[in-house]
């Protein structure tokens, strides 16, 4: 067919044409049968003559592409489909074997002759001239690609892939890497690496396969196209199993190392699947084939290098994927995990999954702490760790800023989230037990962050912030990573904290039964190096107070002990004294004490005054706290410890031993809500007293003995939910809120209207400069606004606020 | 029933025996102290004229200080006097 797209002369030259042509494409197609070296060349030459010498290389090709897809390829197919299922692993390795090497021997006799007529080409014999052996090849490659691969049945993935995976288990029990699944095999008989029994083992008849196959591949230069899909998957699914084998919830130990050393081993089996034939043959192979092999060489080394990587990349990915989806446990066991965090961190160096990070994070934090069922103690802990591991994994802070938003802002809406973080920051044990030892190493809080310009930071070592950082908090403003400093700007204002800190020790200094204040002394000193003098100075006076207070019971008793022994109605009274000004505010509730109590603190009163001129004292009866001894007919209750309005309760029983509730109510000047949950204590705790019919409550003077309580047991106010001697913070709140009434009525007054922002400014002027400095933001005074348009203390239009006209 | 009382622990608030609540010169609170000072009571006491006006003691101090030619009470403008 060839020979009709030749211009062809004259007939007597056809004759010769036609020999030369066969005589040539003998010698192409079978080098085995020897030609004669002249008349090879004579033929070549008439070819070249008529200009058919162009046209060996295509009818070549031509003939390999017929013979391909005519017989080799479905050959190769059905070979390898052969005989189905009933295989042994064995036997299917060597079936996908043997087709590939019928494969190449049908392919053997056209790439010689191909590269034969590249060497012709090459060398210019007989005036040959044309593409060379490399073009020759890389068509041919091309074609056989192409058409056994145009179609390809999923068998010789999965036989390739099943063959790989076994030889890589074969040559990873070879290297020593035990897999824990083969020990515990019954008969412990079974080869680690090919998993039949050891009497049978083909471990190194599968390498030797491996090796061969390879060879077979890249002289096809198929080894790319067959096996990078099928080493891939492998290499993917072992790394992912090793990984949740070894990695997942465990967070103690690093696996970087690990890693590495495991990825040498694989890169060790890679190296054997990638392995040309090139590589084997280095030392002795012709120096004809010296191109072919330098390029063989280093594509090699080349893959070896990109398949590094590649690993090193996977490895990476699904490591910072499996951890992200740990972070928030990763984070609550912090202080152990520093290990998984330090591994973290480089890996996420390495990918561009820290928006990914951010985002499961912060769903992590919604869906497990920031509901209602968390307790906000629990919150606090998960949001220092946090703090604590966010800043190893992220020194620029940008992943704790982002990320702990939400915390932040959720904290903001539980009441007793202050209350906590200075229970914390105080030692008590319900809360935080971090923050105490976070505030005794004393750095100041830098809420103002004036100082940044100071902090002598070589400008070398400044670093861009993240693409992902908040860009509003850009600029100068560092990212602060003290846990403290963090805490308290929940709120933005430190004031807000010291108020409830002040709040937190008037408690605790009310409860003192004996002016001990060593370790609140302690407490307020470290607060002091945090927020600064100043804003502590209201908790010195108290201390002072307390202090003075003590000198002065002293002093009172030794004027009562110069007295005779009938007049020392004070033996039993002592007293805490406080500079109003400088305590928060005090529940105020009205009790009554019994002539005796009220007597003795009248003297007290008078004794103090001739102690200080022009003073005087105000009790507080409801405060405090009282020990006392019960003595019943059959029994005695000693050492309790109550409040004032139970004492004053029982102390009324004895001069009469029945009450009705209206009648104590009325004594004690106590609401009867009040003096009934309070008698509830001495009826049953203590079973002191009981309700008769009536609704009144009388003494028991001979309790059943099942219910004498223990001696000496202190009981303070276990009845009441909250035992605070402070008001709350929401009634402080709006106690300040009322404040604010009247300044705002006033300006009204004078300006007419105002608008909300102008109202805003001018009560910040104005009411900042008392002496509890609060800050409040423009939506709570809206809010506080609002309420006054509805209550029609106010009028608004258009935004601008007035008082009604008729006021 | 008897009831013994081992221990009252009470709790009171001091505070000066003036006839106003605050200082007419600083208007700080009386049972505060003046802006110069720190804590309240013994170190920043009141001291009252024999006009019956009442001041912080450094505050009028301060306030006579300043007064060249005559030392006059800032409330009613009578020659100031410190009460014995």
């Amino acid at each position: 067919m060839e020979a009709d797209s030749v211009p062809v002369s004259g007939p007597a030259l056809r004759m010769s044409v036609a020999a030369a042509w066969d005589k040539v494409a003998a010698a192409l197609v079978s080098p085995g049968c020897l030609q004669e070296e002249q008349g090879l060349l004579d033929s070549l030459v008439l070819l070249g003559d008529h200009g058919l010498d162009q046209l060996l290389g295509s009818w070549l090709l031509e003939t390999l592409q017929m013979c391909l897809s005519s017989s080799v390829v479905p050959e190769f197919w059905s070979g390898l489909k052969q005989p189905e299922n009933e295989l042994e692993e064995r036997d299917r390795a060597l079936v996908l074997l043997a087709a590939f090497r019928t494969l190449l021997d049908r392919l053997q006799p056209s790439l010689d002759g191909l590269e034969q007529l590249g060497i012709w080409q090459e060398e210019g014999r007989g005036g040959l001239s044309g593409l060379g052996p490399r073009s020759l090849k890389e068509r041919a490659v091309t074609i056989i690609r192409s058409l056994l691969l145009f179609s390809p049945d999923p068998i010789l993935q999965e036989r390739v892939l099943e063959f790989y995976s076994r030889t890589f288990s074969v040559y990873m029990s070879q290297q020593g890497e035990q897999e824990e699944r083969g020990n515990d095999s019954p008969e412990g008989r079974l080869c680690q690496g090919c998993e039949v029994l050891t009497a049978q083992c083909w471990c190194q008849e599968a390498l030797e396969h491996l090796q061969e196959l390879s060879h077979i591949l890249s002289k096809l230069q198929l080894l790319e196209r067959v096996s990078s899909e099928s080493v891939t998957s492998i290499l993917h699914k072992l790394m992912e199993q090793r990984m949740e084998r070894h990695c997942r919830g465990e967070y103690e130990c690093s696996f970087l190392v690990n890693f590495q050393e495991w990825l040498e081993l694989v890169l060790g089996w890679l190296s054997k699947v990638f392995d040309s034939e090139a590589d084997a043959d280095a030392p002795t192979s012709t120096p004809g084939a010296a191109g072919d092999q330098s390029r063989g060489c280093s594509s090699s080394s080349s893959i070896l290098k990109q398949w590094r990587c590649h690993m090193q990349q996977f490895f990476c990915r699904i490591y910072v994927n499996m951890r992200i989806e740990e972070l928030f446990s990763i984070i609550t066991d912090f202080p152990e995990s520093k290990a998984a965090i330090e591994d973290l961190k480089f890996c996420l160096e390495r990918t561009n999954q820290r928006q990914q990070l951010i985002t499961s994070l912060k769903s992590a934090f919604e869906s497990r702490l920031l509901h209602p069922g968390v307790h906000t103690s629990d919150i606090l802990t998960v949001y220092i760790s946090a703090i604590k591991a966010l800043r190893e994994l992220d020194p620029s802070m940008v992943i704790l800023q982002v990320a702990c938003q939400p915390i932040r802002k959720y904290l903001r809406t539980r009441e007793d989230t202050v209350r906590q973080i200075v229970a914390g920051l105080t030692g008590d044990p319900e809360g935080c037990t971090d923050l105490a030892s976070e505030l005794s190493r004393g750095d100041p809080v830098t809420l103002e962050m004036q100082d940044s310009d100071e902090e002598g930071n070589d400008p070398e070592d400044w670093t861009p912030d993240p693409t992902d950082a908040v860009p509003e908090k850009l600029g100068w403003k560092r990212r602060s990573s003290d846990i403290i400093s963090l805490l308290v700007s929940i709120y933005g204002s430190k004031d807000i904290f010291i108020d409830e800190y002040r709040a937190v020790l008037a408690d605790r200094l009310l409860h003192q039964v004996n002016y001990n204040t060593a370790r609140e002394i302690r407490n307020v000193e470290l607060l002091k190096l945090r927020f600064g003098e100043s804003h502590m100075h209201y908790c010195e006076v108290m201390l002072k107070d307390m202090a003075d207070s003590r000198r002065i019971n002293g002093n009172i008793r030794e004027e009562e002990a110069k007295l005779g022994e009938q007049e020392q109605p004070l033996q039993f009274l002592s007293a805490i004294i406080l500079s109003s000004e400088f305590w928060p505010p005090l529940k105020e509730e009205k009790l009554e004490l019994p002539p005796p109590v009220s007597q003795a603190m009248e003297t007290y009163t008078n004794r103090y005054q001739k102690l200080k001129a022009m003073r005087t004292l105000s009790w507080k009866p409801h405060l405090g706290s009282v020990t006392l001894d019960v003595e019943l007919e059959d029994r005695v209750l000693t050492n309790l410890t109550v409040s004032p309005i139970h004492a004053a309760i029982i102390l009324h029983f004895q001069e009469k031993s029945s009450w009705t509730l209206e009648e104590l109510s009325v004594k004690l000047g106590a609401p009867k809500e009040l003096v009934h949950r309070k008698i509830a204590m001495w009826q049953q705790q203590l079973g002191v007293l009981r309700e008769e019919a009536g609704g009144r409550y009388c003494v028991v003077e001979r309790g059943s003995a099942k219910e004498k309580p223990e001696r000496g047991v202190m009981l303070i106010d276990s009845d009441e939910e909250r035992d605070s001697n402070t008001t709350t913070q929401s009634e402080q709140r709006e106690e300040k809120l009322q404040l604010f009434w009247a300044y705002i009525q006033a300006m009204l007054t004078n300006l007419d209207s105002m608008t909300l922002d102008r109202i805003h400014s001018m009560l910040r002027m104005f009411v900042a400069t008392g002496p509890v400095v609060t800050e409040m933001d423009v939506n709570e005074l809206e809010a506080f606004l609002q309420r006054k348009v509805r209550e029609h203390q106010l009028m608004v239009s258009a935004g601008v606020y007035r008082l009604p006209k008729s006021s | 029933m008897k009831v013994k009382i081992h221990q009252w622990n009470g709790v009171a608030s001091w505070l000066w025996v003036a006839n106003d609540e605050n200082c007419g010169i600083c208007r700080m609170p009386f049972n505060g102290c003046c802006p110069d000072c720190k804590v309240p009571g013994d170190d920043c006491p009141l001291v009252w004229g024999q006009c019956s006006h009442c001041f912080h003691m450094h505050c009028i101090l301060k306030w006579l200080n300043s007064q060249q030619v005559q030392q006059q009470c800032p409330m009613c403008r009578q020659e100031w006097k410190f009460k014995e």
